[in-house]
């Protein structure tokens, strides 16, 4: 019962604490947002490719898992992201310059995060796998919809946690959307 | 009714805004300008071995490109000569056959068709050997950089770069073994013209200190300001660099050295870098080794961006609409953990989650906007600045100038102007009709 006990009071921490990143990145507070990762961070998006069917995997579930459609950071492909708390400094610093030009006026997003199931705990850390739904407006242009999967790892700090690796598998055929930039 | 004439002044410093958005003058490309163009198509590195092939596109046709059994390059039209469903769906791979989805009709690599399943059921037997993929009628490589052109007659692949092969050379053959392309090229849509792209990778390096001013330092602009060159070794192609002092440290030299990868990528990568520069000197000679590249473009829609080391192709699908390529290039003899550092010095910045690509393609779409708009045709854009400032230099190709000057631009949009000129009454016709359909 205990132990039964412990992972919904897991379960409840770790989606609470996806709303509030949620909630800090669709009001535009991205510093705080910034004080939620790690400096050690990975961030990471893989890009998608269309494979061809391997004929010897024909009956298998393997045959067309997802896997061999991301160029991810591990291998000698092209991923399309692959950051560090450097490169997050610098989205975060510039949303607050009054020259960034093309962010002005902002676009005006909306996350919602959901499927959020805890993978493993070990110690401090936390395996958690989510997805998003994120709303995209942006003045003088159009609306768009983003769609994905989050694999974290994430450490306990304090009542709350950080970030300390997040992979943003983005579910696109055609890239349409005005860039793949965003804090997902 | 359009008039040529009127698109393009004379002296190419105004442009009208229906260059960039009339469906009209869209269909006139097609033929004018990619009916007649030497086309980037991919990189030998890409298709190494018999069976190897990438997707490719000229314009708005897709292409296989791809490695024949007898090692040799073939590209053809993807699309099946039975009801002309394309016959490759994957974006690379290696493989004995393309197998049609429809009726199956099978095709080697090389294009030619193999086999019809329902031959045997009928009594007339179709004729195989003509019934083979479209080739793309002309194939040529240069430093592995294969292209392809409809243009049947089109100049030899090496005149048509012509002294552009100095400034690519810079770059290309600093590298023993070459360079190669990671991966599958990220590819995704703007709704911007396919020439601002071009345009901006041609030499519009002066938008930097402005659109990009949160993100790129004041140094780095002040040294494009001081020792920043624009060179147009022949119109439509155009080539901007940095042509730093004698005895600048390495630091500040060599190549890949300001990228975000080398930056925080720690010392391996550093003493990779450094070995290159050192060599440089001896491979490609004193002045381009001292040349630390910006953005280059070969007519009429490939570019490098050297200073990131990615390159990118602006395919057209409309008047309003492109779908952007783009490549991380890394040197083919890097030890792998080098690769993956340089390979971001590409996507920290550029590309669909691009840092500075965002804020670009932000401006191409609002520049779309612009130039689709309805009483304004009096007012065509401004291309003036820096008329005349071009000048030969002693030592490089060209005419070169600062980076200010728009020569870069007015000679591309000479150049687009006779090619749509070029057009001939028959293709008009068929554009036409095409309009009609
Ligand atoms: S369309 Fe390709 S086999 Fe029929
Ligand atoms: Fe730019």
């Amino acid at each position: 019962m205990s132990a039964q006990l412990k992972r919904i009071e897991q379960q409840f921490a770790i989606e609470q604490f996806y709303y509030r990143e949620a909630r800090m990145l669709d009001n535009r507070q991205y510093q705080q947002w910034f004080a939620l990762v790690t400096e050690s961070i990975s961030y990471v998006m893989p890009s998608r490719v269309n494979k061809l069917v391997d004929n010897r995997l024909r009956g298998k579930e393997e045959m067309i898992s997802i896997d061999k459609e991301l160029e991810r950071s591990d291998d000698m492909g092209s991923p399309i992201r692959e950051e560090g708390y450097a490169h997050l400094f610098v989205r975060v610093d510039r949303a607050y310059k009054a020259n960034s030009w093309a962010e002005n006026p902002p676009a005006r997003t909306r996350r919602i995060v959901g499927n959020v199931e805890i993978l493993s705990v070990e110690e401090n850390t936390y395996r958690v796998t989510s997805n998003f739904h994120l709303f995209f407006a942006r003045p003088g242009s159009d609306n768009f919809i983003y769609s994905g999967q989050r694999n974290d790892r994430l450490i306990v700090d304090g009542d709350s946690f950080k970030i300390d690796a997040r992979e943003v598998i983005m579910d696109y055929a055609n890239i349409d959307v005005p860039t793949l930039g965003l804090l997902f | 009714m359009i008039k040529i004439s009127d698109l393009v002044s004379d002296d190419a410093a105004y442009i009208s805004r229906r260059a960039w958005s009339d469906p009209a003058v869209y269909q006139l490309e097609k033929h004018g300008v990619f009916g007649k163009a030497w086309l980037f198509l991919g990189h030998e590195t890409q298709i190494k071995h018999p069976g190897d092939f990438v997707q490719a596109y000229m314009c708005e046709t897709p292409i296989i490109l791809a490695r024949g059994e007898d090692n040799k390059i073939y590209a053809n039209i993807n699309s099946c000569s039975h009801r002309g469903l394309p016959v490759c769906r994957a974006d690379h791979g290696n493989t004995k056959r393309f197998v049609c989805p429809y009726h199956n009709w099978s095709y080697k690599v090389d294009g030619s068709l193999v086999a019809i399943p329902q031959e045997k059921m009928v009594s007339q037997k179709p004729d195989k050997n003509t019934l083979g993929l479209k080739p793309v009628p002309r194939v040529e490589s240069w430093q592995g950089m294969i292209f392809g052109s409809f243009d049947e007659s089109i100049e030899p692949l090496d005149s048509y770069l012509g002294d552009m092969r100095f400034y690519l050379d810079a770059f290309f053959d600093r590298f023993e073994n070459g360079i190669e392309f990671a991966g599958a090229p990220h590819r995704w849509t703007i709704n911007a013209n396919w020439k601002l792209p071009m345009e901006n990778q041609l030499g519009d390096v002066n938008h930097g200190p402005f659109l990009h001013s949160a993100v790129i330092p004041a140094e780095a602009n002040q040294e494009i300001f001081d020792v920043g060159l624009s060179a147009v070794p022949h119109p439509g192609h155009g080539a901007t660099f940095r042509l730093m002092p004698e005895g600048t440290p390495n630091e500040n030299m060599a190549w890949g050295m300001e990228g975000m990868g080398a930056i925080l990528g720690g010392s391996e990568v550093k003493e990779y870098l450094f070995e290159i520069q050192a060599k440089a000197k001896e491979r490609v000679g004193d002045i381009r080794a001292r040349m630390k590249g910006l953005t280059y473009g070969v007519y009429p829609n490939l570019s490098f961006l050297w200073s990131n080391t990615s390159f990118k192709v602006s395919h057209p699908r409309g008047p309003g609409k492109v779908e952007y390529w783009s490549w991380s290039a890394i040197p083919a003899d890097a030890p792998d953990s080098v690769k993956k550092i340089l390979r971001t010095n590409y996507s920290s910045f550029f590309g669909p989650g691009g840092i500075l690509e965002q804020e670009d393609s932000e401006a191409w779409m609002q520049q779309f906007i612009g130039s689709n708009i309805d009483f304004a045709d009096d007012k065509p854009y401004y291309y003036g600045l820096g008329m005349g400032d071009e000048k030969p230099h002693p030592e490089l190709p060209g005419m070169v100038s600062s980076t200010a000057n728009e020569y870069y631009a007015r000679a591309f949009f000479k150049r687009w102007r006779e090619a749509l000129e070029s057009v001939s009454d028959q293709d008009a016709n068929r554009i036409a009709l095409a309009e009609v359909r």
